[in-house]
């Protein structure tokens, strides 16, 4: 490094030394004397391949997992949300808990696909392409609650702008609405990324396709890629400008969640750090959810190398790291209830922590605020065992967040004449397993027949890929200056 | 397709032919039948040989997506205008009836609502005396008894359908065999009625037949109070009271303003001296009981005594005030010793306006030892005077039962007619009623339902609902009230004087009956009659006071048989607060209705203490087995703050074996109902193992306790204001001044403009409000509101728009309490409006906040907004099987609400509505004038605590309650701008027994904190709200 004395800085820095540079050597990204060819391979064979048991077994429980939604949404639909828990204080509970938990989850996806690319993380080319497709498919299993959870299902088009000729027109005030666009902007340009993204690897499986019905669809699928200079130059630059419009999803899109509770006048609901505090959460749950699929994924189609222990690690750090900033807005939300001297805030809060679910709240404290902390230690981060059992941690504390935010204010509002208490139902169970038959269900679809992880990415983080490598770099730039 | 022609039999010998052709059976003409109807209209007649699979098949496939189509239609409905319409009638507004119906021992004149034939609510008549525009809940849920689908709807005998013919001829029949021997096998029982019509029926009767017994029997009458006037005066007497005249008002185990003596016009009497901006002193009440009931929850003094030690109390007060020959036998507990004194001298300090009342569960030595009170404290002829008992000739009350069931038991009597009633349910258990009345050669019941009588009897009769029949009614003062139907009789149903009539061989129709009895009392005028008819009533027709002497030696006598109570446990047997004595098990409003102090719906309970829990070592919602000399019952317990210790309180009514609502409700307690110690009995409690000794079935998961409100602590928010009367007098603004200080706020919106046109506004006297649930029923019967059941309650999704909280303060066992309706507040920055996201609920240019049913998806945003919740969801079709009858009790001016919709209080936008229109056509500059407009709470408020009308006209009388210094908004530190506006509870303790408070300090309110001058709060008139910058 060649940084200047201050007393003369002005005169001394020179123009064409570049001093952001990373010098030190980066580990390789993928592992082993992998050749381009070997990344096809590995990466295409999942999809290839006879169709294992175990996916078939599994498809199995998550399809029966997905009828159980099926049988709740009839029920719901049928009979009516009474089925559910809900009650005069408490009229959202684990229908909005269900939205939110989702959605957060869904935030990884962006984060890696869009912020981490404009950033230049390289590593996050293993990992982006699963995370992007759990992303839809938890926007999906989102989308369920707020749908199904209005009373009248049949008339929830009506939060949609359409002309109509009554000149019914939705009202820009509700948050809910906000709600409306955020999500579906954001669900559209995530698939539009994902999809995107598919379109070069798509290509490659179609070159590969050994059947007809394979070779149709996935060349529709491919828009007739054919890899020619033209088609990467236009490639990358849709890729990029895409990018630049998930990034402000990613923070739009669970700010706006938060307004649902923010703009309200619920103690424990209106406040003004839940922005970027929902924020923050979603990007915890997302990231322990991309943890808890990779783990798996990558053991089970032996993909170790290229989903390495390095991505693992550098999730759980994002994992450490918002996971604290998640304790500090609980801290600062006790220390605001107490700074305003408004009772109503005060008692919201203490009845969170000591009243009839403080067992939620301390759940809560105990996954997200308690269990992320061990990520401070470096074989704990790299223990796969552990970091499981952590990031699975970490998502029932945030599906708890969420409960506790939304039930514990509900309960317990200004009168005390009309505090209640909500108790699940079975069907409230059911919904919130259905819900999960549907991610999964939807996730292993994905890696039996996309490929899950970006090929040609991938190829463009290894080494071989680098015409110039770094130390070649550095050896120029001294060279330059003598 | 073309219709296929319809053939249909020649049945006749003839052969008719159509033309020479046909005649001749010419096969080309047969051909050409054939040929009128073209191919493929016989397709399916397999006439021309074989339908050909495939065109069945489409045929078929076509008629099952064409059915499918007819699905997509409403069902038709045809609207059919009146070939002759009725008098007055205009189709769309409502007419109103004045009529009356009999209950609590007295009767109660009312106006009922009618749309195009069908009375749709009750409202109380402001004119007639006992109702003064108030209604209780019961005479709000009458209406719905009437549509009852459970509602007998044919006679039986011995369980099989006959016709009104076979009833007339079974009674003529049976009036023959009697006139042989003089009526000697007969027995008639009635209700506790007073009606002059079947008075005089009766005494036909008994002229014909004179030695037919008569026997009136209700399990809660006035047997004890005219017992007590014959010890203390000499004869059986009704006492009426005037609390308007009253300073201080006593009472003694007695809910005055729920269900004892005249609710409604003691509750209005005691009102009128609480008005602390009158510039009059207030009165003052105190109370003695063991239950903590409505009016205690009033008293400014509460004095929690086991009902069995009110008598020594009692005795006690006699002597100090100065009557003859009594004493107490027994020295009072310190606390009681102290309220005694004071309420003695507040007594003598205010003698000749004071009323002492005593309720109907207390003995006859009581009621005569008050009445001697009464009198030596001049009270007789001020607040409270004798008229003659309406029946004193008639043996009543539960004794007589016994006596009755005895002679059936013994052949004596061996026909019994009971009109009306219910007594194999509610007959005393010492009478074995059910047993002896299976036992009679010829039982006869009249009666709405097929209950547990008409099951024992051999002969059930439909009877008139009061909505249904002619009748008169005599008030508890003699007044006369016509009882005028709105509808004919749903099911053909007899009134009780028509079956007295058609037994004496005299049948005749309900109208001249009364017709008759009208004209024997007050003259044939007709115009009198139709006064009398329009009014309800008939103006001055009150029996004359009578003269007493107070007979203190008689009184002396019999002071001394009562007993002294020991250290046991008492059982006390009170009307439920939902079936009360059994009457109103089967109306699901009624079942739905929160008990005004515990909030308990749904079913029996068994009221213990706090300390007395503890000492039994139970929980809310344990079982305690309940036993007394004559049985045990096994219940869940509440544990009833103000309940005196050692006593429990268990109700009559509920467990009954009939209709859809109440079946599998509670447990039937009457078995404990003895005619000895009628209501209060030694008994003993015990903590029930619940696993043996009650199985755990449906009927008992019901008892489960199902509440609408299960935290009674204000958690020190100024939700209640309350101050006394000298803190008012010191410092008036003091109820404003517990708003909690804070900075400023302004909305996020744009205010709504409200300085043109009306600004609907309203105000609750909480100093007026007793917490009487009344404005619940009339909200329930005015807005088509649903009854969710037991188990909806017990998610808490109970749909009342207006609901009654109440808050208790003070030590557990002994708290004074407070009441507060809540309704919609229509907020000016209503949280509801601004989050629906398809705007379903937005504000009226007149500052309500309207529901669009229509419009709503259901999110419940609103419903988490709503700083009150106040809003209401569906979660399930409510009113999906409602039968015809069921349907015609709602209001047509209000939708039915579906599934998946949210709900709210509008103010009853449909009154609004209706006084703005019939305004525009009436009033020169079109505006509703002040008063026109009486939402349906307002309506029913036996107090007048609820004031509706508009803040933009500042002569109307909710603008000048809103500027008395002690108005308040509800949280109003939040700037929600809420319309409704409460004022402050004003109390009037003596400072002997409460040492005044310091004038700063509310009663309420934890926070103590200075009010700061520069808050924003809401505080003067409401007239500033909406213009926040």
């Amino acid at each position: 490094m060649s940084a200047a004395p201050p007393e003369n800085r002005a005169a001394v820095i020179p123009r064409d030394v570049d001093n952001t540079l990373q010098t030190i050597e980066r580990p390789p990204l993928v592992l082993g004397k992998q050749s381009f060819h070997a990344v096809t391979e590995a990466v295409s064979d999942v999809v290839e391949r006879k169709t294992p048991k175990g996916w078939l077994l599994l498809t199995a429980i998550a399809g029966f997992m997905l009828m159980i939604l099926g049988g709740s949404l009839t029920d719901l639909v049928g009979v009516g949300i009474g089925e559910w828990g809900l009650n005069h204080p408490v009229g959202w509970a684990w229908d909005i808990t269900g939205f939110v938990f989702w959605i957060g989850i869904g935030h990884a996806g962006t984060l890696i696909s869009a912020i981490l690319f404009l950033f230049r993380q390289k590593w996050r080319t293993s990992i982006n392409r699963a995370a992007e497709a759990m992303t839809l498919f938890a926007v999906a299993a989102a989308l369920i609650y707020p749908g199904f959870h209005v009373g009248r299902i049949w008339f929830a088009y009506w939060m949609l702008p359409i002309p109509n000729q009554m000149q019914m027109w939705p009202n820009f005030k509700s948050p809910l609405l906000w709600d409306v666009f955020a999500v579906s902007t954001y669900g559209t340009v995530s698939l539009l990324f994902w999809f995107l993204g598919l379109v070069p690897d798509l290509a490659t499986l179609r070159d590969r396709s050994t059947t007809k019905l394979r070779k149709i669809i996935y060349g529709t699928l491919a828009l007739g890629w054919r890899g020619s200079h033209r088609h990467w130059l236009t490639y990358e630059k849709a890729y990029l400008i895409l990018a630049g419009l998930s990034t402000p999803l990613v923070l739009s899109v669970h700010t706006i969640v938060s307004f649902d509770f923010a703009v309200s006048i619920l103690p424990g609901w209106h406040t003004t750090i839940f922005p970027p505090y929902f924020v923050a959460g979603a990007v915890f749950s997302g990231f322990a959810m991309v943890v808890t699929l990779m783990i798996l994924v990558r053991k089970a189609y032996g993909l170790e190398h290229l989903i390495t222990m390095r991505h693992l690690e550098n999730m759980n750090k994002i994992i450490l790291a918002t996971g604290s900033l998640v304790g500090y807005a609980y801290g600062m939300e006790f220390f605001m209830a107490w700074y305003s001297g408004n009772i109503y805030e005060r008692f919201a809060f203490i009845n969170r922590a000591f009243g009839p679910y403080s067992w939620a709240y301390w759940t809560m404290m105990t996954c997200n605020v308690f269990s992320p902390q061990f990520f401070w230690f470096r074989k704990i981060r790299t223990s796969i065992p552990a970091m499981f059992i952590l990031s699975i941690a970490v998502n029932i504390g945030m599906w708890f967040e969420r409960f506790v935010i939304i039930a514990t204010s509900l309960h317990r509002d200004f009168l005390p004449s009309s505090w209640g208490y909500f108790r699940p139902q079975l069907v409230d169970f059911t919904t919130f397993i259905g819900t999960f038959g549907l991610f999964l269900t939807l996730f292993l679809l994905f890696i039996r027949f996309l490929p899950g992880i970006a090929i040609s990415e991938v190829k463009g983080v290894m080494p071989q890929a680098n015409p110039h490598p770094e130390d070649a770099h550095e050896k120029e730039a001294e060279a330059a200056h003598g | 397709m073309k219709r296929l022609p319809i053939v249909y039999d020649d049945r006749s010998d003839k052969r008719y032919w159509r033309s020479l052709t046909e005649k001749s059976g010419d096969p080309n003409y047969k051909a050409s039948l054939a040929a009128e109807f073209p191919d493929g209209t016989s397709e399916m007649t397999a006439e021309e040989g074989e339908v050909s699979r495939r065109n069945f098949l489409t045929v078929m496939g076509a008629s099952m997506a064409l059915a499918g189509m007819t699905a997509c239609r409403r069902p038709e409905e045809k609207i059919l205008p009146y070939a002759r319409p009725p008098e007055e009638m205009i189709p769309g507004k409502p007419l109103y009836f004045a009529t009356a119906t009999t209950l609590y021992g007295t009767a109660i004149g009312l106006l009922v609502e009618s749309h195009e034939g069908r009375p749709t609510k009750i409202e109380g008549n402001p004119r007639h005396p006992e109702s003064l525009g108030g209604t209780t809940t019961h005479l709000q849920a009458l209406v719905l008894d009437m549509y009852d689908p459970d509602r007998s709807t044919a006679p039986l005998e011995k369980g099989q359908k006959r016709t009104r013919d076979d009833v007339t001829k079974t009674l003529r029949d049976l009036s023959t065999r009697l006139k042989g021997d003089g009526g000697k096998s007969l027995a008639v029982i009635t209700t506790a009625h007073r009606s002059p019509t079947l008075d005089t029926a009766l005494r036909e009767l008994r002229a014909q037949l004179p030695s037919a017994r008569v026997v009136r029997y209700e399990p809660l009458d006035r047997t004890s109070s005219q017992e007590g006037t014959k010890l203390a005066f000499g004869r059986a007497l009704e006492p009426v009271h005037a609390l308007d005249q009253a300073m201080v008002i006593a009472t003694f185990d007695c809910d005055a303003f729920a269900n004892e003596g005249s609710p409604l016009k003691n509750a209005r009497g005691w009102v009128a001296n609480r008005d602390p901006e009158r510039g009059r002193p207030l009165n003052r009440m105190y109370s003695v009981e063991s239950i903590h009931s409505v009016t205690g929850a009033n008293a400014d003094h509460r004095l929690r005594l086991r009902s069995a030690d009110v008598a020594q109390l009692v005795l006690a007060l006699a002597q100090k005030v100065g009557v003859e020959g009594v004493a107490a036998a027994a020295p009072l507990a310190p606390n009681a010793q102290k309220f005694l004194d004071a309420l003695a001298k507040d007594l003598l300090a205010n003698k000749s306006k004071s009323a002492l009342l005593v309720g109907q569960t207390q003995p006859a030595a009581v009621h005569a030892v008050v009445a001697l009170i009464n009198h030596a404290l001049g009270n007789v002829g001020s607040t409270v005077k004798y008229v003659r008992a309406f029946d004193d000739v008639t043996p009543a009350g539960p004794k007589a039962l016994v006596e009755l069931a005895n002679a059936i038991n013994s052949k004596q009597v061996d026909t019994v007619v009971i009109l009306g009633g219910n007594p194999a349910f509610d007959a005393p258990a010492d009478a074995g009623f059910a047993k002896a009345i299976a036992g009679a050669t010829t039982s006869i019941h009249l009666s709405t339902h097929i209950d547990e009588t008409s099951s024992a009897c051999t002969w059930h009769i439909p009877r008139t609902h009061f909505l249904e029949a002619w009748d008169d009614a005599r008030t508890e003062d003699g007044t006369y009230s016509v009882v005028q139907p709105l509808i004919a009789p749903l099911y053909d149903g007899w009134s009780d004087a028509e079956v007295i009539r058609a037994l004496v061989g005299q049948p005749n129709k309900p109208y001249e009956l009364v017709r008759a009895s009208f004209s024997q009392a007050f003259g044939g005028d007709e115009r009198a009659w139709k006064q009398a008819l329009h009014n309800g009533f008939v103006a001055d027709s009150a029996f004359a006071a009578e003269a007493v002497t107070g007979n203190a030696t008689a009184v002396a006598a019999a002071a001394k048989t009562l007993p002294v109570a020991g250290a046991g446990f008492e059982v006390t047997i009170r009307p439920d607060p939902h079936a009360f004595d059994g009457r109103f098990a089967n109306n699901g409003w009624m079942q739905e209705l929160p008990d005004a102090m515990t909030k308990i719906t749904w079913g029996s309970t068994a009221w213990l203490s706090a300390a007395t829990a503890k000492e039994l070592n139970v929980v809310e919602g344990d079982h305690v087995t309940v036993a007394v000399e004559a049985g045990s019952v096994t219940l869940p317990v509440v544990i009833a703050p103000g309940q005196a210790d050692k006593s429990v309180a268990i109700f009559l009514g509920q467990g009954r074996r009939l209709g859809r609502v109440a079946t599998g409700v509670g447990v039937d307690t009457y078995p404990l109902f003895k005619s000895t110690g009628l209501f209060v009995a030694a008994g003993n409690v015990n903590k029930a193992n619940v696993n043996v000794a009650v199985p755990v079935t449906a009927s008992i998961e019901k008892n489960v306790l199902s509440r609408t409100q299960e935290h009674f602590n204000m958690e020190g928010r100024p939700i209640v204001r309350e101050i006394t009367a000298a803190q008012y007098t010191a410092d008036p603004q003091a109820v404003k001044k517990m708003t909690p200080p804070g900075p400023p706020l302004e909305a996020l919106w744009y205010p709504h403009p409200s300085d043109q046109g009306h600004k609907w506004g309203m105000t609750i006297d909480l100093n007026a409000c007793i917490g009487c649930n009344a404005c619940m029923v009339a909200c329930q019967a005015e807005n088509n509101v649903p009854v969710v059941g037991v188990l909806g309650v017990r998610k808490s999704r109970e749909m009342h728009w207006l609901r009654i909280d109440r808050y208790f303060e003070g030590p557990v066992d002994d708290p004074r309490s407070v009441t507060m309706p809540l309704m919609c507040q229509q907020c000016e920055n209503a949280p509801c409006e601004s989050v629906c996201p398809v705007g379903a609920t937005s504000h009226s240019p007149e500052g309500l906040n309207d529901m669009a049913y229509n419009r709503c998806i259901g999110t419940r945003y609103c419903a988490n907004n709503c700083p009150y919740k106040v809003r209401r969801f569906n979660f399930f079709n409510y009113s999906k099987n409602f039968i015809t009858t069921q349907q015609m009790q709602l209001n047509p001016n209000v939708s039915v609400r579906s599934r998946g919709v949210m709900e709210k209080c509008t103010w009853c936008v449909q009154r609004i509505n209706e006084a703005r229109i019939s305004a525009k056509k009436t009033e020169a500059d079109g505006r509703v004038r002040d008063g026109s407009i009486v939402t349906a709470c307002q309506q029913s408020c036996p107090t007048r605590a609820i004031t509706f009308g508009d803040y933009n006209d500042r002569e109307s009388m909710v603008s000048k309650k809103v500027a008395l210094p002690r108005s308040y908004a509800l949280l109003a530190e939040f700037n929600f701008g809420p319309r409704l506006q409460y004022l402050g509870k004003v109390r009037n303790p003596n400072p002997e027994l409460e040492p005044a408070a310091p004038v700063a300090a509310g009663a309420h309110g934890g926070s103590a904190a200075p009010h700061n001058p520069g808050s924003a709060a809401p505080a003067g008139s409401p007239a500033t709200h909406g213009e926040h910058k």
